[in-house]
């Protein structure tokens, strides 16, 4: 059976991040404060991993549904920080189709072309 | 009653295991989840394993403090059943390593999330944190 994974690409924003720190309860002023982040190393704000991370799940979610849920496996690391205003693709590329599992390399790469995470999945196909 | 203080993640040692609790996903919740992330996908009655995963690691906050400067460097996460929402999920999690470089302490907290019949989530969040004698 062939599987079509979609990317997905988002512009994310800075009224994104914080609501996604009130839906997550995750509040770091890294994230949400620019007078803060504007002190810190980054020069300001960031977005929290997991909302970049999210992306890679509603595009694997996307393809696969409820086999995703029931069976998927996610290892990534976070490479670089996302920045209000970027826009991130995330993308899904087939490494392997066998046994019954689908494997992909996956990653969030920035407008720029900077890759902001990347890994693997696997879910059962 | 007063809650407990939270304590700084750099503090635990490898092997130190939270008290079990439990946290409940309502349609509420994870409609502002999927709100945020722009997620339009229909899950039904399940929540999205990362919304779990990101609402698990909030639960914990209320047993961890991470110190200014900590650095989120990596996620794993295995599904083995759809989260339901509405309901009491129960929450178990450990450091599961630790190390310590360049005056920063790496952990790994790893941790499950089962409803009343089976583990729905197995993850492990990897945290770079200041602390770590020089």
């Amino acid at each position: 059976m062939s599987i079509d994974v979609q990317p997905v690409v988002r512009t994310l924003t800075q009224d994104q991040l914080n609501a996604y720190a009130d839906a997550s309860g995750d509040h770091n002023p890294i994230h949400i404060d620019p007078q803060f982040a504007a002190a810190t190393p980054f020069g300001g704000t960031i977005a929290h991993g997991m909302l970049v991370l999210a992306l890679i799940g509603e595009m694997l979610y996307a393809a696969h549904g409820d086999a995703w849920l029931a069976s998927g496996k996610l290892k990534v690391r976070f490479k670089a920080p996302t920045r209000p205003g970027d826009t991130v693709t995330a993308s899904a590329e087939l490494s392997k189709d066998a046994g019954g599992t689908r494997e992909y390399a996956v990653q969030c790469v920035s407008q720029h072309g900077e890759v902001l995470i990347e890994g693997r999945a696997t879910v059962a196909a | 009653m007063t809650s407990p203080v939270p304590t700084s993640i750099s503090v635990f040692p490898r092997g130190h295991e939270f008290p079990e609790t439990t946290f409940t996903l309502t349609d509420e919740r994870v409609s502002a989840y999927l709100r945020a992330t722009g997620d339009g996908n229909p899950y039904g009655a399940a929540v999205p394993p990362l919304c779990a995963v990101a609402l698990a690691l909030n639960a914990l906050q209320e047993q961890i403090a991470l110190p200014e400067g900590s650095l989120h460097t990596g996620q794993e996460v295995e599904h083995s059943a759809p989260v339901p929402m509405g309901e009491p999920l129960r929450l178990t999690g450990r450091i599961a390593q630790r190390s310590e470089r360049q005056g920063f302490v790496i952990s790994v907290i790893e941790f499950e999330v089962s409803s009343a019949s089976r583990l729905a989530v197995r993850a492990r969040t990897t945290i770079m944190a200041p602390g770590a004698p020089a």
